[in-house]
């Protein structure tokens, strides 16, 4: 292993830092989360493809309904050092609406379709994503997003099945009446 | 209008041939499909039972459901039954297919297989061991000979009702698919 797999990418998180005016945390070994603002993330993504953190590993959504905001992740991760960088900017929950990052990494295309089709958020310049992808026919709330109800949507969609409960016979088991129904408790 | 189970000589006949000789579709849905392997292989051995993995739905005669059912699958699910040749029947794996098992409040998988397809068995377990499996084949066997086994009869004859199920689950039945159209 060479001596660059070990050393920690101080000059370009600095240089970054001053360039794009973001947030640094050390998340783990070789792992950091950089924080950008809105209308820097896409030159720092382009800034961080250009500077050896090619693979876009996932990019992913999260919902912080308190907060009204879309955290949209995006990881970047470096061969050469072995380095991941999560980049995080925040969208508007009201208004969710980003930039897309397709023309850089060809399959941002479909993370951005998966994003969109369970969070919400569109990404302009990617006129494909809101074509459906997992759900189809899907007509509801996006069905990741916090206030989307996932029990009441089963209940309305997929009917259960009706049980019998026979309480004359459970007792009679329980209070063994009946000795050789003792295994038939569950049917 | 003929009773569902009455069966003529030659069917009786014939039933006895099918229980002896039925192909399994392979098309595996969830988690139940890591206990094919070892039933088909030579611990618990399925083939002396006369059945035998088959790759087309036209040539197969048992369709296992090995476990939980995203809506998207259920489409594909339908298409493929109603592919299948006459007589066929249906194997439901594990609690996820009877009632919606661990992914019950889920918003994609469906909580009740027997409600869109008919299903002539049902394994409980979550997940079904081989020796269930296997147990569940014999039983389907013997359900075959005594005429019991008649799913198949049972949709030609409530087609409307499954199909309302169907349309009021899935909104649509067609499969899109954007890399072939």
């Amino acid at each position: 292993m060479t001596n660059s797999m070990n050393k920690p990418p101080v000059e370009i998180l600095e240089k970054a830092k001053e360039l794009f005016n973001i947030k640094i945390e050390s998340v783990a070994d070789k792992q950091y989360r950089l924080i950008s603002e809105n209308d820097k993330a896409i030159p720092l993504l382009s800034f961080l493809k250009e500077s050896g953190y090619s693979h876009l590993s996932i990019l992913t959504c999260v919902d912080w309904i308190e907060e009204k905001k879309f955290e949209l992740v995006y990881i970047l991760f470096n061969w050469s050092n072995g380095v991941t960088f999560l980049v995080s900017t925040f969208v508007d929950r009201e208004k969710p609406i980003f930039y897309t990052v397709k023309d850089m990494w060809p399959t941002a295309e479909y993370y951005e379709r998966d994003v969109h089709e369970f969070f919400g958020v569109e990404f302009e310049g990617n006129e494909r994503c809101r074509l459906p992808m997992i759900l189809e026919a899907w007509d509801d709330l996006p069905p990741l997003r916090k206030d989307f109800d996932p029990l009441k949507f089963s209940k309305e969609h997929f009917p259960d099945r009706e049980y019998e409960k026979d309480v004359i016979h459970e007792a009679k088991i329980i209070r063994a009446d009946l000795e050789d129904a003792r295994g038939d408790i569950n049917g | 209008m003929a009773q569902i189970d009455e069966r003529s000589v030659w069917e009786k006949i014939a039933d006895q041939l099918r229980s002896r000789s039925m192909w399994m579709l392979h098309y595996c849905t969830g988690c139940g499909a890591v206990e094919l392997p070892p039933s088909m292989t030579s611990r618990f051995d399925m083939e002396r039972l006369g059945m035998g993995p088959m790759a087309t739905p036209r040539q197969a005669d048992i369709f296992l459901i090995t476990g939980y059912l995203s809506a998207k699958t259920l489409r594909r699910v339908i298409y493929t039954y109603e592919k299948m040749a006459d007589p066929k029947y249906v194997i439901g794996f594990g609690s996820c297919t009877i009632n919606g098992g661990i992914y019950y409040d889920s918003y994609s998988t469906i909580n009740r297989l027997d409600y869109y397809i008919p299903v002539d068995l049902y394994i409980a377990g979550c997940m079904p061991r081989p020796e269930a499996i296997l147990n569940a084949f014999n039983t389907l066997m013997k359900m075959i000979r005594k005429g019991e086994a008649n799913g198949w009869k049972r949709y030609k004859e409530n087609y409307e009702w499954y199909k309302q199920n169907q349309l009021r689950s899935l909104k649509e039945v067609i499969i899109h698919d954007e890399f072939h159209e």
